[in-house]
């Protein structure tokens, strides 16, 4: 009875003694993370929330991955003006309410810094609201779709090559270039009920009948669609020059193998999505020479900082990076160029706006070529296309990149 | 529309009705034998799909040869699926409970599949994938050509079996009038067991056919089973032949609506169907007195 006693006080002191300590450590722990009286010595803490359970789990870990690899590259070489780096990355469960609580909390309790954008364009465009309204600066790895640049941000920049209506502007540029005789005179589109998907096939497709290429069929089929035989019998039917498809990945599987089945054979045939999938040889077999995709990210591409970080992140992980992981190292080189342009990375709002600043007037040199970007956020490049020669997905346009030449017409398949 | 084109939607909806028509004389033949509504008959028809690529990936040989050990194999876990699971609910809520239990086999398979195989979408590559014949102008795809023809075959047999086998008249008898049939001397529950396998047997042979020519994922399943649904009840839940009519003829529409329609309206010829069905003739246009109970 006695012994019980003892025990419960002995319980009550320990449990006081361990909350006032951890009441009284809180704030001294605040104190050193506030970005006013950083000195030389402290990190440069930069706060994210990801989407690592969830809906966007797997690209959100790719980010993830990208981000590490970024910041133990930065801390290895230096630092960023002289200090180190420190990611916080906190989990929003692929919740856009999360997310915006997230960068409050991020901003006015953890202090940070910097921040990053999240994954996607559905936690992108709450998290650069709250970015906007404390004046910070935000530069995100993913959100390309058009809503994103249509909110009035005026701190946002994308850190990839294009939005998705711009992804086909070279192979658009060069099929308008080629002589008359070999030019397609006919199109036709086929295309998956997503904005992406669409965004991209309905960016090369409006460019060419705007020069007066004539599309001859136009089909959107929904996500769960399995049997393409019908749309590829209108295809083959219309027996259209030039193919463009906006696929995803099996969609662009199935709906091949159905054109091949009823003998179409296009003089060109620009697919986005499935061809640069990994899988996309193993599935179509031999057939795959002359398809054309556009991507966003290769580690092959020859920019300057691209083979330091596909040396980096190999190094690493055993494996070469993916566009995820790349877009993200992208976000940390914009940020680390305004910050060493401007010589400042604390979060009150004057440095924040030269940081802004700075990028709206200056060019930016990243592993997925030079970015630059309109009042919007919008980048204003367009991505790579690659074509599959001689069995390998390979990049052909545009000219100063290129691994090997372009194959018009394509050979059959 | 041109002539080449209508015929070619013509015939491409004809090999997918036949394909429609082997799956959907499954489904009718469960409900018909047990009054159960099998959810996860097209959940077994993409275990089988990928049992075919696991074969052809590991042995290099043609996934059709998964046939041998996948249709007995089916059988016997048909048969089992209905002596210890089915069989084991209350009788007079049996049609309900059925979909809860097989909704619950279906989600089974489904992350047992992910589990084993990941979320990546597979496809068996073959040496005639994207070969056709050409017959008066239109494309027949050897692939789909085969999956017709493992259709007729299966289906004639299925015919065979219940029309002319001593099996096939107690597996009708027990269909028609359950208590009759005992009082005859059939066994009616050993009766169901081995139609239920029977009723599996078909998914493994549409999922071998599926496998070859289409791109198989986990989730592929819920796809098929909506359409298949309703080609039963328009045929008359319980027939055969109801079911094989009525997968042709809709088949055959969604194939030629597409053409004017697209893609994304000419899938809601299945529900179409239904609800007109349901309206006019609940009991199937093609069902017998069978159906005419429910």
């Amino acid at each position: 009875m006695r012994a019980t006693r003892r025990l419960t006080v002995a319980a009550i002191a320990a449990t006081t003694a361990l909350t006032l300590s951890a009441c009284l450590a809180s704030p001294d722990e605040g104190n050193t993370q506030d970005g006013g009286s950083a000195g030389p010595d402290d990190p440069i803490v930069i706060g994210v929330s990801l989407p690592l359970t969830g809906d966007f789990a797997e690209p959100g870990k790719g980010v993830q991955r990208g981000y590490e690899a970024w910041a133990a590259h930065v801390n290895a070489n230096g630092g960023l003006l002289g200090r180190q780096v420190e990611l916080i990355i906190v989990d929003d469960q692929s919740n856009a309410d999360r997310v915006a609580s997230d960068y409050e909390r991020l901003i006015n309790q953890d202090g940070v810094d910097l921040v990053f954008g999240p994954f996607s364009t559905r936690l992108v465009v709450p998290a650069a609201q709250v970015a906007q309204d404390y004046g910070f600066l935000f530069v995100e790895p993913a959100g390309a779709a058009a809503e994103v640049f249509e909110q009035g941000f005026d701190n946002l920049f994308y850190a990839a090559p294009a939005i998705a209506d711009d992804h086909y502007d070279h192979l658009a540029e060069y099929v308008l270039a080629l002589p008359e005789d070999e030019r397609p005179k006919t199109v036709a589109v086929a295309s998956m009920d997503d904005p992406f998907a669409q965004g991209t096939a309905y960016g090369l497709r409006d460019k060419l009948a705007d020069a007066g290429i004539e599309v001859v069929e136009d089909e959107v089929y929904p996500p769960n669609t399995t049997d393409f035989s019908g749309i590829a019998a209108k295809i083959a039917d219309s027996d259209a020059d030039l193919l463009i498809v906006g696929s995803q990945y099996q969609d662009g599987v199935n709906l091949v193998v159905a054109l091949q089945q009823q003998g179409y054979q296009p003089d060109m045939a620009a697919i986005s999505g499935a061809p640069t999938n990994a899988e996309f040889p193993a599935a179509i077999g031999d057939k795959t020479e002359g398809i054309l995709a556009p991507t966003g990210y290769t580690p092959t591409a020859p920019y300057p900082s691209n083979e330091e970080f596909v040396e980096a992140y190999t190094a690493e992980h055993g494996t070469p990076p993916a566009e995820d992981e790349a877009n993200a190292w992208t976000t940390g080189q914009v940020v680390a160029a305004a910050v060493e342009a401007v010589g400042c990375a604390d979060p009150s709002p004057e440095c924040q706006q030269q940081l802004v600043d700075w990028l709206h007037e200056n060019e930016v040199e990243t592993v997925v070529g030079t970015l630059s970007w309109d009042a919007q956020g919008r980048p204003q490049s367009a991505h790579l296309i690659q074509q599959y020669v001689d069995g390998e997905i390979t990049i052909v346009l545009p000219e100063d990149v290129k691994e090997a030449d372009i194959i018009h017409p394509k050979p059959e398949w | 529309m041109t002539g080449a084109l209508f015929a070619q939607s013509l015939v491409l909806g004809i090999l997918l009705g036949g394909l429609y028509a082997l799956l959907a004389a499954g489904l009718t033949l469960y409900f018909g034998v047990m009054r159960v509504v099998m959810i996860a008959h097209s959940a077994f028809l993409i275990l089988a799909a990928y049992l075919a690529w696991f074969f052809h990936e590991r042995s290099g040989l043609d996934p059709l040869l998964s046939l041998v050990i996948t249709v007995p194999l089916f059988f016997v876990v048909g048969y089992g699926m209905q002596r210890f699971l089915v069989s084991r609910l209350r009788p007079i809520s049996l049609t309900t409970m059925s979909v809860l239990l097989t909704f619950a086999v279906a989600l089974t398979i489904e992350g047992l599949l992910g589990f084993v195989w990941t979320g990546t979408q597979r496809r068996v590559q073959l040496p005639y994938s994207g070969t056709s014949l050409e017959v008066f102008g239109v494309s027949i795809a050897v692939v789909k050509l085969i999956a017709f023809a493992l259709a007729a075959l299966s289906l004639g047999a299925l015919y065979l079996i219940l029309r002319k086998t001593s099996f096939g008249r107690a597996l009708r008898a027990t269909t028609q009038h359950p208590e009759a049939a005992r009082l005859v001397g059939i066994d009616t529950d050993r009766v169901a067991g081995l139609g239920f396998g029977l009723g599996l047997a078909t998914a493994a042979i549409g999922g071998t056919a599926l496998a070859l020519d289409y791109t198989i994922y986990p989730s592929l399943h819920w796809h098929w089973i909506g359409p298949l649904m309703a080609i039963i009840v328009v045929g008359g839940l319980g027939s055969i032949p109801g079911a094989a009519i009525a997968a042709m003829l809709l088949g055959v529409a969604a194939s030629l609506l597409q053409v004017p329609l697209g893609t994304t309206w000419a899938q809601t010829v299945f529900y179409l169907a239904l609800f007109v069905t349901l309206m006019i003739r609940p009991q199937g246009f093609f069902g017998g007195r069978l159906a005419q109970r429910f």
